[in-house]
Parts: structure tokens; sequence; C-alpha cells
């Protein structure tokens, strides 16, 4: 399978490359959202006069919103501007535009802002000090509430040989793309059009009319080249600010974040407290209690996805004979819980494998063995019920043990290796469809996602379309078109790209070709292939130009045109298990195992990950570049999540941190070798067997370090991230 | 930012008047920027008038047989690559490398650092460790302070009105060190940092400490532990356990109290140790 | 204030600071009053360096930078570097080390490593390069395939 380097390098390289901070149009209006200034508060009154008072100042609040929508169904629950009460801190309660970005930013400040403020919570510990209890469930504290079980957990642990208890914390992590967010809309012949920097220009377009009580048909969004989404630009954030702003003036308008507002307004991981209760006789795991507590900020009640699909990563990937996990999805006064990479997986899988390895070593097992032993296989049956498809990580696990056995052997003192492992559901999202396009030179893959930087849509959907008809990779080109002319596709998130959208894509060639092989009066499949520059039909040995297969018309321009869709179903879990809440089953089981290698400063606490191996199950590797590219970043990603990333909370709401220099995500210089390893052949649902690949990598890396720091000075650390100061207290050098 | 003056005078005495021209609150001096401009973005300070010293004849490095005299609107990239620097004042290269990145050690100075007196400068404790002086120019003409009496707590010099820093002076090169510790190794503030020197004209140790606010000091304490060029292990770890006990130390959000205290400990212990078996006297 | 009209230069064209405030930022002029969107913005605070821009050959923050102290000043935007021998071949670098991915830094650590190469020489090896692009943030590549970039660089770059 070879590949090309990527069409987009070379603009990127160039600054030629257009993202949403960089869009202007003539005319247009520079926009700034006006905060709420505290975290919890009665909104009294948003006085816009002194910021319509500014020349040329256009201000909308949420008494304005009735005259911009007439005739919309707005979700009560969720209203563009609060009237009632503002629940995070930064809140946007009006928005403003001007002439300049100066004059909007001072336009915003000069709004008058009238909040009562109630008591803010931003302790998860401080709304629930001991677990809740079952009067918990209609507290305005929780947004959700799981539960499920499998035998009686109780006299489980009473005929147990040993009960291991321990209770894990984990902070909150942000996306930090480098890209803020921004973009550039307009409402023009009575249609809504936002250019913007997504992931999901589809979900995006559902979420403004959902947002703004309007027909999706009336919404278009374009999307522009991202500067990295890792799952925080997977959702309208926004885009109504600026359509609204829009509508009101009659012009242009533009709304960028400015870095430190990524910071205070972003949705994305919270922190956790997770107990975990482990009972094993006789080296076997024979009973698990997992309970979570998890802060979902200011999400609204029943809306909530991260509790219960979470909790599934502090199950698996391992048997458990019998089981009870409960989960508690708390509000507190910080903006929404919103989607990471891999959402809240890493934390999970740092806390499940710490957890068995510390049990393990509890009951005097080996503790590589011990998981092993549990660790699920093709067939097994997860404890909520669903049967484990094709699953490499057995496979991944054996290499990984098999390196960490000759990285032990050549570890100095103060040295040590750690093996972990996690899984992931990958090609989910409600599905996908592409077109194809055959001219006599070529096949376009016409598609409704851009490039977010893996290169999952150029390359991966490029390759897929060369494998499936034949062509060579030269020859295939991906396009983009916004929502008005694309096919509907879910977005570029949950790790689904190649594997399901690819899929519509491998389904368009494929009846492309069916078309080609009926016009060529053949039985049999039909290739495609090259001959003197134009593209040619293969069946045998028998060989036609496309161009002679075509109509006038297709041969004037249109070309042959064929479409796919592919909407993959996940399987199903044991509704008998659940006891409160939803659960999620998974689509394409997909196992990961890594190995690193640290040396910590005995002294100080300061880990350094010297080496790292990373076993990726994913099905076929579709494009070799690509797939490495996504491990590599991934894992470094990790990195900051078990050394270096902590967003920091005032008890009154306020993020500490909001800034890159103490929020601290990896540097040049921090990172180790790397050895990326596929194991191939266990099948998922995508393209030939291919399963997504883009968040798997991020999820064992801080166990990895973890076990690793453990081994090396036998410091357990139950807190993310393993800070020096973490490890320097748990080796009671404090 | 509100609108703003800025004027560039082209003589020393040209920036004086500029800086007498207003009340201390309205007036600022830039040099590199890159920590006057963090600060208006942080809505720290409003300055009606901004006056740069770009013009100024002071971006120099002389070597005078053994003092050093770096001119204070000096690029701290321009002295980091000096090809004698890191041969005669290792730990000076150190903490210089220490600051930012690249691209800020192209513009951030050494008289702005020091204007600045953050408590967590990479540059205060190892001025301290080499008995580094300031020149000082101003309304009342000039004058030579030491470092220890110039810097005097966060965000606090010595500096008088309409008064600006001219030059760094280093009296002698010496065997030094800087070491620090910090979240992530590259383009961050230390938590704790400490600068060991052995002066051979006087035959003593000298200790500063930095991260402890509310400035960097230097510790006599532990100096008076190290008898001699080649300090006994024992007599390396009287000097740590001097050190933090003496120390006052805070808890912040980058790090407690006690991790920082025993940080202290360690890092002395290391730097002393350092400088002692040859490391500080080459380069890194 | 000055003796004469004061300008600074950006890839090779003059602009007259007449009419640019004092307190306009040269990330801001670059991109807004230029339209050369090539230099990124990104954290504003100095810590990303997708900024970077070159005064003099040197690398500098645009960002932390106000336009008018760079009067005089020969500045270099990525875009500058289209025709610039050393300009092609980082890029040449990156592309075969598959060294860029959202692309949002790329800009940044292009010019970055000009400068670098200017001011250390061709004949730098790839650590010492290496050592000084720590101001400069990655999120996507994990940085490894920046590394192979520059190990890729020619030693005898014009």
């Amino acid at each position: 399978m070879s590949s090309s380097i990527r069409p987009d390098s070379r603009p990127k390289l160039e600054g030629s490359a257009v993202y949403g901070v960089d869009l202007e149009v003539p005319g247009m209006l520079w926009a700034a959202l006006v905060p709420s200034p505290v975290a919890h508060g009665r909104v009294r009154s948003v006085d816009l006069a002194p910021a319509r008072a500014l020349e040329g100042v256009v201000a909308v609040g949420a008494a304005d919103l009735e005259r911009l929508l007439p005739g919309a169904h707005v979700d009560p629950d969720r209203p563009v501007f609060p009237s009632g009460t503002v629940v995070y801190r930064n809140q946007p309660v009006a928005a403003v535009a001007a002439p300049t970005l100066e004059r909007a930013r001072a336009a915003a400040r000069a709004v008058r802002v009238e909040v009562d403020p109630l008591p803010a919570v931003a302790d998860l510990e401080e709304v629930f000090p001991e677990w809740p209890g079952p009067c918990a469930d209609g507290s305005p504290h929780l947004a959700a509430h799981v539960r499920a079980r499998d035998g009686d957990i109780e006299s489980v642990f009473r005929a147990a040989g040993t009960v291991v208890r321990e209770t894990y914390r984990t902070s909150s992590v942000h996306q930090v793309a480098i890209e803020p967010h921004a973009c550039l809309a307009e409402v023009t012949d009575g249609r809504w059009r936002v250019r913007t920097s997504t992931q999901t220009p589809f979900g995006t377009r559902e979420d403004v009319a959902s947002l703004l009580g309007v027909p999706e048909e009336s919404v278009v969004v374009e999307g522009t080249w991202v500067g990295g989404g890792f799952g925080g630009k997977g959702a309208a954030l926004l885009e109504p600010y600026a359509l609204l702003l829009a509508k009101a003036s009659g012009r242009p308008v533009k709304l960028a974040l400015r870095y430190r507002e990524e910071f205070l307004l972003g949705r994305t991981t919270l922190p956790s407290v997770i107990r975990m209760e482990t009972a094993v006789t006789n080296g076997r795991i024979v009973g698990r209690r997992v309970r979570l507590l998890l802060d979902v900020g200011a999400s609204l009640p029943g809306r909530d996805f991260a509790t219960g699909y979470s909790i599934g990563f502090l199950l698996g990937p391992y048997r458990t004979p019998a089981f009870e996990v409960e989960g508690y999805a708390v509000r507190t006064n910080k903006p929404p819980f919103g989607p990471h990479r891999a959402p809240f997986a890493p934390q999970c899988a740092f806390v499940l494998e710490s957890h068995l390895d510390h049990v393990a070593r509890e009951v005097g097992v080996d503790p590589i063995a011990f998981r092993a032993d549990h660790l699920w296989k093709e067939g097994d049956v997860t404890p909520l019920g669903q049967r484990v498809g094709p699953f490499g990580l057995p496979s991944a696990f054996e290499a990984a043990r098999a390196v960490a056995a000759r990285w032990r052997a050549e570890a100095g003192p103060d040295s040590g290796v750690g093996v972990a492992v996690g899984f992931w559901s990958t090609g989910t999202g409600a599905g996908g469809e592409a077109r194809v396009r055959l001219s006599a030179t070529g096949l376009a893959v016409v598609q409704g996602e851009r490039e977010i930087g893996s290169g999952s849509v150029l390359a991966g959907l490029a390759s897929v379309a060369a494998r499936s008809s034949g062509l060579p990779r030269e020859r295939v080109a991906v396009t983009y078109e916004d929502t008005a002319h694309a096919p509907f596709d879910s977005g570029v998130f949950g790790s689904r790209t190649t594997a399901a959208l690819g899929r519509a894509v491998e389904e368009a060639v494929l009846a492309l070709l069916k078309d080609l092989a009926k016009r060529l009066g053949s039985t049999g499949p039909v290739r495609l292939g090259v001959d003197a520059g134009e593209v040619v039909v293969e069946h045998g040995t028998a060989r036609r130009p496309v161009r002679e297969l075509m109509t006038e018309a297709e041969r004037s321009g249109g070309g042959v045109v064929a479409s796919g869709r592919h909407y993959g179903k996940a399987g199903t879990i044991d509704e008998g298990k659940v006891e409160a809440g939803t659960f999620y089953p998974y689509h394409d089981f997909t196992g990961t195992a890594h190995v690193a290698a640290v040396a910590v400063d005995r002294e100080t606490g300061t880990v350094r990950v010297v080496r790292y191996a990373a076993f990726q199950d994913v099905g076929t590797v579709i494009d070799r570049p690509t797939a490495s590219a996504q491990v590599e970043g991934g894992v470094v990603m990790g990195l900051g999540t078990a050394l270096t990333e902590e967003a920091l909370w005032s008890a009154d709401g306020r993020l500490l941190n909001p800034g890159l220099l103490d929020y601290r995500i990896p540097t040049l210089g921090e990172v180790p070798p790397i050895d990326v390893t596929f194991v191939e052949g266990f099948a998922g649902s995508g393209p030939f067997g291919a399963k997504g690949l883009g968040e798997p990598p991020m999820i064992p890396v801080a166990a990895a370090v973890a076990l690793a720091v453990r081994e090396a000075t036998g410091a357990h650390v139950t807190e993310l991230p393993l800070s020096a100061e973490r490890v320097a207290r748990a080796l009671k050098m404090l | 930012m509100p609108p703003l003056s800025l004027v560039a005078p082209a003589s020393v005495e040209a920036a004086i008047a500029e800086l007498r021209s207003g009340p201390p609150g309205e007036v600022a001096v830039l040099a590199g920027g890159t920590d006057l401009l963090f600060d208006l973005d942080s809505g720290r300070g409003a300055p009606k008038k901004v006056v740069s010293l770009r013009r100024l004849p002071w971006r120099t490095i002389d070597w005078n047989g053994p003092i050093l005299t770096v001119g204070s609107t000096l690029p701290l990239r321009s002295l980091e690559r000096d090809p004698d620097l890191a041969s005669r004042h290792p730990g000076l290269f150190q903490a210089i490398r220490a600051v930012g990145s690249v691209q800020l050690r192209h513009r951030a100075t050494l008289g702005g650092n020091l204007g600045r007196a953050a408590p967590a400068s990479d540059l205060v404790p190892i001025l301290l460790a080499l008995d580094a002086d300031v020149d000082l120019v101003g309304p009342l003409g000039e004058r030579r302070l030491s470092v220890d009496r110039f810097v005097l707590g966060s965000r606090q010099t010595a500096l008088g009105p309409a008064e600006l820093v001219r030059s760094v002076r280093f009296p002698e090169p010496r065997p030094s060190t800087y070491l620090w510790q910090r979240v992530r190794p590259a383009n961050d503030i230390s938590q704790v940092a400490v600068a060991a020197a052995y002066s051979p004209s006087d035959r003593g140790w000298r200790i500063a400490v930095g991260g402890v606010p509310p400035r960097a000091v230097r510790v006599p304490e532990a100096e008076s532990e190290l008898r001699s060029p080649d300090p006994s292990d024992d007599e390396v770890r009287a000097a740590s356990e001097r050190a933090m006990r003496r120390l006052s130390i805070a808890t912040d959000r980058r790090a407690s109290e006690e991790y920082r205290r025993h940080l202290v400990g360690t890092l002395l212990g290391r730097a002393v140790r350092a400088v002692r078996n040859g490391a500080g006297g080459s380069p890194p | 204030m000055t003796d004469g009209p004061a300008s600074v230069t950006v890839n090779g064209r003059p602009l007259p600071l007449g009419d640019v405030p004092a307190s306009e930022r040269l990330l801001d002029t670059v991109r807004w009053r230029l339209g050369l969107k090539g230099t990124k913005e990104g954290c504003r605070s100095g810590d990303c360096g997708a900024c970077t821009v070159l005064a003099d050959g040197v690398s500098v923050l645009s960002c932390l930078t106000l336009t008018h102290e760079m009067e005089g000043r020969a500045l270099t935007t990525v875009e500058g570097l289209a025709d610039d021998p050393m300009g092609r071949a980082v890029r040449e670098a990156f592309e075969r080390a598959g060294a860029v991915q959202c692309g949002y830094c790329t800009p940044g650590f292009v010019v970055a490593l000009v400068g670098l190469l200017r001011e250390r020489g061709t004949s730098a090896s790839a650590s010492e390069l290496l050592d000084d692009l720590g101001g400069n943030l990655c999120r996507c590549t994990g940085y490894l395939a920046i590394r192979r970039a520059v190990a890729l660089l020619p030693k005898e770059v014009p």
C-alpha cells in the first residue's frame, strides 16, 4: 500500500491554509462575548445600552431573541442567553459586534451585567463529601445516576479471600488544540450560514438549528481547515452567537476566542473521584465494585453521556464474575463536561490498571500475569453482557509483555518499566455517506468533512478509495463540500472516520464498479487502472478507457457518479443488569497495550519517560504513515495527562491557570523514542477490516507511566497527574 | 490594550526626561517588552506612556580583564551565545538557558528581568551568587548597587524615580551552577532554584535560593557551613539543612511549602557538589 | 518622535508606521493590516511559538512585540520564506518526514528553524537545533516527526 505526501502539507508549510481565525470578508463586524462575572447567580439585568451607545456597535441579549427568531421553537432548557440563572463563570450573557475588535471588546466591557450571586460550588467533593446515598436521586446536583450489577456483591465480598479497596482522584484536562475556536457568520436569503473551524459540520448544523429553533435545512455550515480538535471542536460553541449578531446587524460577523477564553469556556474532562473494590480468591477476581463520582460541570440533567459510557472503562477489558457499578454525574459551577480525546478513558485506564496492579501485589500474584489471566478475548462476554468481537488486545498484550521483560533487564537503578492496556469502541457515530465521481483521469471522493489534522480524511479516505478501486493513490482526490451540498456524515470524532466514513467510501466505490461492470457487459468484478494517463476499466484481460463507457453528459464534466452509505450498529448489552440510567454497547472492540520505561529522580520525584512502545490493534492498516503519526501524537498527548496537565479551579468556580504557561502540555524535548507496532488481523467493521485509531493510543499512557513509576520506586500514586510533588509524597520524602 | 503613547528617546538624558514627564503609574519602561506586554494583557497596569529603550546604546558585552559588563538592553540570547560566557560563568549560562524560549530570549533583557523582580526570576539567584552589581543612571546621576540591594521584593526594586538600569557588572568569573525544579524542563517557571558559586578571590561560597517569595535570597548560614573549595559531604548536608530551616517558604499553586523546602535542600546539595566536583567550571 | 517617517520592512516591502497605533502588536499588524495570515495567533502570551517571525533574521514572538519597536528592522514572515533556500530546505524536510498534521504550529516551526539555521549556521547538529525549539508547541504530532524532519535537513543549506 503506497502512500503519497499529503496534499495539505504544502499550503500549511507555506502559510496559505485558511483556518477559522483567519477568515475575513469585506464589511464584516468583529464580535465579543459578554461573560457572567460569577459562577452562579440570578440574572437581574443585562443592560446593553452602554454598549449600543458606542459607534457601530450591535448587541444581542436574551431580550432580543424573540425579535430575531420569530416563531422559533427554542429548547427552554438550553437558551442561547440565560435569562434566569447563570451556572458557570464567564457563561455568555450577551454578545456584541463592532467594526473593530478593539471596539467590540470595549463594548463587551461596557455592558452592565447585574447578577445576584448564589453559592457556587466548584469542588466535586464539596457537593458530595460522602458517596451519595439513595436520597441523592432528586438532588439538583445530580445530572445523571447510573447503576448496574450482576450477582450479590456484598456476599461475594464476605466470602472472598481478600478484598482490596482504594480511592483514586483524577484531574481536569483540556484538549489544547493550538488553534482557538473561530467562525464567520452571515444570514442571507433566509439561510443561516456559518464558516467555522469544526470537527462536525453536520453536527454543528444540528446544534445551531436546535439552539436557534430553526429548521436544519435553513442552516449551512462550511468547515475551514482545523488546527486540531481532539473533541473540543465537536459541537457548536460560537456559531449561535455569531449568527444572531449577523441577523441583528445584517452584516457578516466574525467571532474568535482569545486563547485564555479557550480555557475559560472550554468543554472538557473534569475531575473525578473513583472508588475501586476488588475481591480475590486464590488469585482470581471473584467480584468488583466500582463507584464513580464524575464532575460534569454545568451539564443539564438527563443529557450526560459521560458517566454511563465511562464506567464501562473502569470494568473492562477484564472478566468479572460478579460486579456492581454506580456512577454519579455531579453538577458543579464550571462549564459543562465535554469530550476530550477518548473522553475520560485515559483516566479510567489509569485507575483500573493501577488498581489491578495493586491488587495483584497485595495478594502476592505477579501483576502482569494477573491481568493477563482476566483479559478479554474474542467471544468473551463483557460484564454488561455484550459479546466481545475480534479483539487484538491479547496479542498486543503478549507483545508488550515481551518488550517489557527485555527493557526491565536493561533498567538501571531508580528505573522501572510499566505495561498497561486499554480498549476503546471505534467506528461509532450515527453514520456517514459519501459520493465518488470518476472522470477520464481520476477519482474524486466527495464528502462533508474537513481534514482536522490526522490525515484520516485526506489520506485515509483516499487510500480506501484507491484500494477498493485499484487506482493508484495519486489518482484519487478527496474533496470537501458544505452541509448544503455534501452527503451527511456524523463528524470526525470517536475514531470513526476511517472505519465508518471509510466504509461509506468503500461502498460508493463498489457501487461505481458495479455500474461500470454493467456498462462493460461483464458479469464479474471490474477494477480500475491507468493506461497512457487515462483511467481504464479492467476485467480479466479486457480493458476499456472509462471515457468510452461514459454518456455525453458524464464525459463533458459530470463524470460517473456513485454513492455509498454506512450506518454501523453497535452490539447490545443485557439491560437486565441495568438498574438505573443508560449504559452503552460498543462498536468495534479496539485494544491497545503500551510499555513505558521511566527513570525517577528519587530526591525530587521527577519522572522522566525514557523509552516507550505502543502495540495497537488496528484490524488493517489503511495508511501506515498516517497511522503511525496518530499513535505517536496520541502517546505524547497521553504523557501530558500523565505527568503535567491539570486545570486548577478555585472554590468559587474560577479557573486559576487559563494559559499555556501554567497549564503545561509536553514540549519537544520531553518526548521519548516511541516504537509503534500494529497488530493486524482482528477485523473491525471498517474497510478491509480496519478499526478506528484516533483515540486508542491516548488511553493507557498514564497507566503505563504510573506502573513504571511504581516499579522504579515503590511509589503508588493514586492521583493524576503524576507530578513530581505527588511522587515525592508517595515516596514519603516530605 | 487602551491607546498609549510610545516614545523611543535617542539619548539617556532624553529617556530620563521622558520618565519624569508623568507620575510613576502612568509611565512604563520598555526594554524587550516580553514581560511588559504580558502584564498589560493580564490587566496589570495601564500606563499612558511607554518609554522604549531601544535606541539607547546599551546592547553591549564588555570583557575587561576579569570583569564582565553587560548592557541592560542586550537581548539575553546574545549574552547566551557569547563564546566566552559558558566557560567563565557557567551558572549564568545555565540560568539564561532556563529563561523562556529562544524566541523570548531574542527580546528579553537582563535589565528588564531585574527591573521586574519577579520572585521566580531565573536570573536573580545567579546574579546574587556572582555578586553582580547594577549600574543605575537617573536624574541624580549614576550609582552602583549590589543586586542584593537592588531587588527589594516581589516586583519591587530600589530604582528611584526616573532611574534606569544601564548595565550589570560581574566582578569575576566563578565556578558556578544553576539548578532548578519545574513542572516541565522547557519554557516554564521554576518552582525552586539554587545558584551556587565559589569565589576564588575571597575563597568563599555563595548560595542563593530562588522561588521563595518575596525574592531570591543569599543564604549566608548555609555558606558558612562550607569551609573550603572542597567541602565534605557532611558540610554540604549541613549547609542544606540550615537553608531548609532558615528560609521562609510559601505554598502556591505550583508547589506546596513542604515540597519547596525539601527541594531547597536537595538542589542546594546538588549545586554545591556540582561546583565542588568541577562540573561548574566548564560548560554543561 | 523621530527623525523622518518611521517604517518597518516586512518581506522586503516597507510599511510606514504613521497609521499604526502604538499599542498594536506585530502579530496583528502582520495578520490584519498586511493580510499575511500565515503567522498564526495561538496563545497570545508568548508560550506556544505559533506567532514566530524573524526580525533581522532572528526569531521573535510577534504576539509580545509592539510593531513600533520593530522600526527600522527587516521582518520576515513564513510567506517571505517562499523563495528562501533555507525555507525550502525546511519545508521539504517537513514534507518528507510527514511532520505536518493540522498545520497550525507549522509556520511557527518553519520560521523558528530558519532563524536557528541563520543564527547557528547550517552545520549545526540536529540536537543543537532541537534543543532550541522548546518554545514551539505542537499538539498533533507528538514532535517525533518534527525531530525526524530536523534530522533530514541537509548539512549544507545554502
